[in-house]
């Protein structure tokens, strides 16, 4: 039996910036922004002044002041990447009590850029600044950026199950495989980047080291998107130009803020947010058929999808290294080509929903230029982004429109 | 020759830590009603709520619970690399972070999860003596 908020909204409808990328021309994450919005107004039919919900990682008020919006509910959850799969959660609930009929989820982040002119990302991640405790305790120790720390999660994820590294390249592998069938992808081709197109296990393997296990093709790259998505009341969905995606349930939860308070390295809350989401949705990890995994590195992806049920502990690898995610695989996973080779900017979980709403409302081509390939039949899809250091979790149940 | 590498900026409640670190001790935080240690430092218990804390001195044993080969960092510690960070699983329970002494990083695969290991304390200024855990044993 489906819980109480099952179908209350849907996402209908789902936009990128004009260009994303490693970008020539710098832009700024609020351009990104509102570039995506832009485009997501003129897709869907829905004029910018009828969005009453505006939801970001931190930029909700400068958002609206900059769009000229007074919202009636403002959210700006930041916990990292998976904050847009909560902010689903939250415009769910808000339109299920009655408070708004439309929410706008924004995101908008120029990593790359970044480099060029500055900028901001999410702010603050929650993870304590220098009067945190747990960062007096850790700060000493040589860690900075996030392969140092996931490093450690895949390490005791081989001593624990005998896996190898050989075991997670395939996860690469096959991700850039579904990359090379999108045209937005930054590894789409080596016309496109230097080191796209196709690459092997052999070359993820042999690729240079970041933090052992990790070599570089394990790692997601680091670029500019922005990205935004609509969600709706049935009333409101039915009035505009695109097709709603139900979402049939929703969840989130967390482990912790800093990789010292992980309990177990091969585990995230992912599995208590994925219970939440099926209990919602009334179904199971056998009634998906395809999914979208936050994939910052290889060994997240294996993760995540053994605490959604897709795989037994310890087995999460082989979806990919048998093939079942595979273009053409009797389980698409990660069908845009991924944080490891489509797009990643600090925070994956808007690419995330993008990719899950065309996917099931069958506009997964996206019109750039009519390329057959990435459009799967799936019907239904289990979303899951993970934020921090495999701290966070948003779990996302969607289903087709029938 | 001086500390190079970024060194914390002590808490308002972490006093006892430090003095016992300059003092060569490893202590810990415990909950005198739940008798549970626990790390890093807190304000309440984590695991029952009370705010009844001790500090205790711990053993500075204890076992590596997983590890990584640092080989691209930032600051002083780029000119370290490759180095060795791992979890530590404390005698007394809980887990703190070290950069890994006693051990070879260009042979990751001889490390062993669940190698004994020991803390020392390094002093980085006339304050802040820094723990650190060495491999005792393969």
């Amino acid at each position: 039996m489906p819980g109480t908020l099952y179908k209350s909204a849907a996402i209908v409808g789902a936009a990128e910036a004009n260009q994303i990328g490693f970008l020539k021309e710098p832009v700024t994450a609020l351009q990104l922004h509102i570039e995506a919005i832009k485009n997501l107004s003129d897709s869907t039919g829905l004029p910018i002044s009828r969005i009453e919900g505006v939801f970001s990682t931190g930029w909700s008020s400068e958002l609206c002041e900059h769009l000229g919006i007074r919202p009636k509910y403002i959210d700006t959850t930041a916990v990292g990447g998976c904050s847009f799969e909560m902010h689903v959660h939250h415009a769910m609930a808000a339109i299920h009590a009655g408070i708004i009929d439309t929410a706008l989820i924004s995101h908008g982040e120029n990593g790359h850029s970044a480099r060029a002119i500055g900028g901001r990302g999410a702010a603050n991640y929650g993870r304590g600044g220098v009067n945190s405790p747990g960062q007096e305790m850790t700060m000493a120790y040589g860690l900075g950026s996030a392969p140092s720390n996931y490093a450690h999660a895949m390490v005791r994820h081989m001593h624990r199950f005998g896996t190898t590294t050989e075991d997670f390249a395939h996860i690469a592998k096959v991700t850039r495989d579904w990359a090379t069938l999108n045209p937005r992808a930054a590894m789409y081709s080596k016309d496109v980047h230097p080191f796209g197109g196709p690459i092997t296990v052999e070359q993820v393997e042999e690729s240079r080291l970041i933090a052992w296990p990790l070599t570089i093709l394990h790692c997601c790259m680091v670029a500019d998107h922005g990205g935004a998505v609509l969600v709706a009341s049935p009333k409101v969905a039915a009035s505009l130009n695109t097709k709603p995606v139900w979402i049939a349930g929703a969840g989130e939860s967390m482990g912790h803020s800093n990789m010292l308070e992980m309990e177990d390295f091969t585990a995230t809350s992912a599995s208590v947010s994925a219970d939440a989401a099926y209990t919602m949705a009334g179904m199971g990890p056998s009634d998906m058929e395809m999914a979208l995994i936050y994939d910052s590195f290889t060994i997240t992806a294996a993760i995540t999808a053994e605490m959604l049920g897709l795989a037994p502990r310890g087995e999460g690898h082989l979806l990919w290294k048998d093939g079942r995610a595979a273009p053409g695989g009797s389980f698409p996973i990660n069908t845009n080509g991924g944080g490891l080779s489509f797009n990643h900017s600090g925070m994956y979980g808007m690419p995330l929903l993008i990719e899950a709403y065309r996917q099931l409302s069958g506009t997964a081509e996206d019109g750039i230029n009519g390329d057959k390939g990435k459009q799967t039949s799936a019907r239904t899809c289990v979303v899951n982004g993970t934020g921090g250091s495999l701290s966070t979790t948003g779990t996302l149940v969607l289903v087709a429109d029938d | 020759m001086s500390y190079k590498f970024p060194v914390p900026t002590q808490g308002t409640h972490t006093r006892p830590f430090w003095e016992g670190a300059k003092a060569g001790k490893l202590m810990l935080p415990r909950c005198q009603d739940c008798n549970r240690v626990h790390w890093y430092p807190r304000f309440i218990c984590p695991h029952c709520h009370s705010t009844n804390l001790e500090w205790i001195q711990g053993s500075g044993e204890g076992t590596v619970h997983t590890y990584a080969v640092q080989h691209m960092a930032f600051g002083p510690w780029a000119e370290e690399v490759p180095y060795v960070t791992a979890y530590i699983d404390l005698k007394e329970g809980d887990r703190m972070l070290t950069v890994l002494r006693g051990v070879d990083p260009s042979k990751p695969e001889e490390i062993r999860i669940g190698a004994q290991v020991k803390v020392e304390f390094e002093p980085a200024n006339d304050d802040m003596h820094l723990p650190f855990w060495r491999v005792v044993e393969g």
